[in-house]
């Protein structure tokens, strides 16, 4: 494949009218729901922690610029936002630097894993490497669809390159961990719970429908519409990531019964 | 502030420095947190140690997922094994209140075949004590949390609760339905250790459901608003931010005190008439075997290489189910229904011993992770599925994994930033725990399509420790005897669900408390013999139902 990569439409498509969905400043079935609109509701404390992180974004600290934009690049693929518009868009990557610049983890490392600033670093290292093999561009040259592929085979454990990288980071496991915090920081935003209508902090107000699913009045009821993955992209699609055999353990353990 | 309307009024007692005390307790959770309240009710000079802070529930807390972070146990620790356990927000707290700061609070009891599994079904091993020896234990810890649910709950030693059950939401509403339609019993709106009405300064449960982010309400019990408070009021002082790195041995192979380093990191040292430490199954093993010294160089109460073995997790596998009805599945606690139909040994199905089926609530972030894993869902495929959040139900299985030696704590290489080596755990599940965990799992996801989903997935997990440093009647395969007094060393005690033979299917945190109570009687009734005494009263003390924090009696008796 050569460096040849014309611009692909990465947006979403609604299904009904076969258009291209965005960029929009919110995305998903509760169109005008808005849990910062409640604000005044919610506890001083939780309101605090919440407008922070939507107003102080932080800045860079652990990565290095290059790396800052290669790990930008491969978060734009791992939850995509091409429907948002650019004032909308979930920073991802400050979530991530901030978390690894505090040295802040949840508490253990799985015996086999570098600690998690390692990972990272080593991951990204890896992703390049493949992207060099496959290509010969670096993955930022590289178009949307090449990327996607690129991080399609760390899904399914069988990655072209970075081989000497993988014998010291098992794929799988960085792959839970790249995917996990990129989740953390799209779904801890309150802009990501207007998208799939979570109502956020109840505190001291409260929930009182509890049942049928039904709306508080100040939710929103869903306003669903069919949509699929645009036609440049490989992850729309479920598939079992490889290599995460039950016995070798989840990252997704958050919480207590 | 504990919660929206508790105050602890009176100021707390600060014990100088170098003057001596009854007992230090390592430890400010389930166990520590109801043991520190009665030792101090009884008049003991008593010192409760917890690593982490003393919460104000309203300045500390928040109504948001990763805003709870801070709740758990963050340092770090090494996870190894072929079925590596999680730690962290899982299953450790620090910070007054332990654990039970951000529980679910399932507050269900074991069942009185669980204390006799190796004379029964020749598994596991026994405990020293038969239920009937902890029951009273439990009602009482039922009627101090107070715990909500059925006037009539069917499974073990069939009981009521003295608070009524909660309003269902839609998990609950998904369960009921789907063991309904197969004819398995369901028990609906408890047992939970949360408020169904006000009790003196405790509101009632707003069904908010940030239960496992920490209650900022005040109805959702933990030891930090319902026993801690009392044991300030009676006298005892509570040392937050000090990690507790050593247990010293003095030359009559009696405990003399520990080394902690408060919350400047200045290293200090403690003395106590006599230690009981309440860390929970991985730093109560870390902290005996990081006292190993002359004399115990194993660690310390590990003549009989118990300590850290017979860890225990439940397995915790989480079954989600798509529903085309809307359920958000973030409103109520996510603790409100539950059955234990498959609880007892069924020799048709294959294995020993059994499991339960729980309620759960994953919140946004959590629910990320278990597509992600469940669905191998990213990029676009993530996004869309959790624009259905509100479409899911979550049930938790909750089964037992059999107590085995080769499941551990050690000590790793690595050191943490006090230079106190940290804990390397390692797990593996074996024949029995498979099968269990394979039929269980199945059980639970008939039950979501029978509740009427179109599509179920599963993500295997493990939930609550226990075990580390079991209770047995032989000094050679056990760590302390039934009262939780260490077989090598007369003044040392372990007070938490380390001590744990097995497990059973029930959520931990009651029966932790309800063994500390018992033990607090042991304490009382020996008195000031345990300061001096090498002779082991065996005897059962008398159960002490006037120890009990204020308001608890006289609301809500239940009748069964």
């Amino acid at each position: 494949m050569n460096s040849q990569t014309e611009r692909v439409d990465t947006r979403p498509v609604n299904t009904r009218t076969g258009k291209p969905i965005g960029p929009i400043s919110q995305p998903g079935y509760y169109p005008g729901f808005s849990t910062l609109a409640q604000q005044k509701f919610w506890d001083a404390k939780t309101r605090e922690v919440v407008l922070d992180r939507v107003i102080n974004v932080p800045e860079i600290r652990f990565f290095s610029q290059q790396e800052a934009r290669l790990l930008e690049a491969i978060c734009d693929r791992i939850l995509p936002q091409d429907d948002r518009d650019e004032s909308h868009k979930i920073p991802i990557v400050p979530q991530i630097d901030r978390r690894l610049y505090e040295n802040s983890h949840d508490g253990y490392r799985y015996e086999d894993m570098p600690p998690d600033r390692e990972a990272f670093q080593l991951g990204l290292r890896a992703v390049e490497e493949i992207a060099q093999h496959e290509y010969r561009l670096g993955f930022l040259e590289i178009g949307p669809r090449e990327q996607e592929e690129i991080l399609h085979s760390l899904h399914h454990g069988k990655p072209s390159a970075g081989h000497e990288i993988w014998k010291q980071l098992p794929i799988h496991r960085f792959w839970m961990l790249l995917v996990s915090d990129c989740a953390d920081a799209y779904y801890s935003h309150p802009w990501a719970w207007d998208e799939i209508g979570f109502g956020g902090p109840a505190y001291p107000r409260a929930y009182m429908r509890l049942e049928r699913g039904e709306a508080e009045p100040w939710e929103s009821e869903e306003k669903r519409y069919q949509w699929k993955a645009p036609d440049s992209s490989v992850s729309g699609v479920f598939e079992p990531v490889a290599g995460q055999a039950e016995h070798l353990g989840s990252p997704g353990q958050g919480g207590a019964h | 502030m504990l919660g929206s309307i508790q105050r602890i009024e009176s100021p707390m007692r600060r014990f100088s420095e170098g003057e001596e005390v009854d007992y230090v307790i390592v430890g400010v959770g389930a166990g520590g947190g109801v043991l520190l309240q009665r030792l101090a009710r009884a008049g003991f000079r008593v010192i409760g140690f917890d690593a982490g802070p003393f919460w104000d529930t309203e300045r500390d807390w928040v109504s948001d997922e990763k805003g709870a972070h801070n709740l758990y146990w963050n340092d770090m620790r090494i996870t190894a094994g072929e079925h590596p356990l999680a730690f962290g927000a899982n299953n450790s707290g620090k910070g007054v209140g332990g654990g039970t700061v951000h529980w679910a609070s399932f507050t269900p009891r074991l069942h009185p075949s669980d204390f006799s599994i190796h004379s029964t079904d020749g598994v596991g091993v026994d405990w020293p004590i038969p239920y009937s020896d902890l029951k009273p234990y439990y009602e009482l810890m039922e009627l101090e949390l107070p715990v909500s649910g059925p006037s009539y709950y069917p499974w073990g030693d069939p009981h009521g609760y003295p608070y009524g059950p909660h309003p269902m939401g839609g998990v609950g509403d998904a369960l009921i339905r789907g063991c309904t339609n197969l004819g398995i019993g369901v028990s609906a709106g408890g047992p939970v250790a949360i408020l169904s009405g006000s009790r003196a300064n405790r509101p009632h449960c707003i069904y908010r459901g940030f239960c496992i982010q920490g209650c900022k309400v005040g109805a959702k019990a933990s030891t930090l608003i319902t026993h801690v408070p009392d044991a300030i009021e009676n006298g005892a002082e509570i040392r937050p931010n000090c990690m507790v790195s050593r247990i010293h041995v003095g030359a009559t192979r009696r405990v003399t005190g520990v080394s902690y380093f408060d919350s400047d990191g200045r290293a200090c040292f403690q003395k106590a008439k006599a230690v009981i430490v309440a860390g929970y199954s991985i730093e109560t093993p870390r902290l005996l075997l990081n006292s190993a010294c002359p004399g115990f160089e194993n660690g310390l109460a590990n003549s009989s290489d118990c300590v850290g073995r017979y860890l225990m997790a439940q397995a915790g596998n989480v079954v989600l189910g798509r529903f085309e009805e809307l359920v958000r599945m973030y409103k109520a606690p996510p603790a409100h229904a539950l059955t234990e139909e498959f609880y007892e040994t069924d020799a048709k199905r294959g294995f020993a011993r059994g499991f339960a089926i729980q309620t759960v609530g994953p919140l946004p972030m959590s629910f990320a992770k278990q597509m992600m894993v469940a669905k191998g869902a990213w990029g676009w495929g993530l996004r869309s599925v959790m624009m259905d959040y509100n479409h899911w139900a979550a049930f938790g299985f909750l089964g037992e994994i059999l107590p085995n030696a080769d499941n551990r704590v050690q000590l790793a290489e690595e050191k943490d930033r006090l230079g106190i080596p940290i804990a390397k755990i390692t797990f593996n599940l074996y024949d029995n725990d498979k099968k269990l965990i394979e039929f269980g799992k199945n059980k639970t996801m008939e039950v979501m399509w029978a509740a009427g989903a179109q599509e179920v997935v599963q993500e295997a997990r493990y939930a609550h420790l226990v075990g580390a440093a079991r209770m047995g009647d032989n000094p050679e395969t056990s760590v302390v005897d039934q009262f939780g007094r260490t077989h090598d060393i007369a003044n040392l005690f372990l007070c938490d669900g380390s001590i744990m033979p097995t497990q059973g299917s029930a959520n931990p945190g009651l029966t932790i408390m309800a063994l500390a109570a018992r033990a607090a009687d042991y304490l009382i009734r020996e008195g000031a013999a345990v300061f001096k005494s090498e002779e082991r009263n065996t005897q059962k003390p008398p159960i002490r139902r006037d120890l009990s924090p204020p308001d608890t009696w006289g609301h809500g008796m239940p009748r069964i």
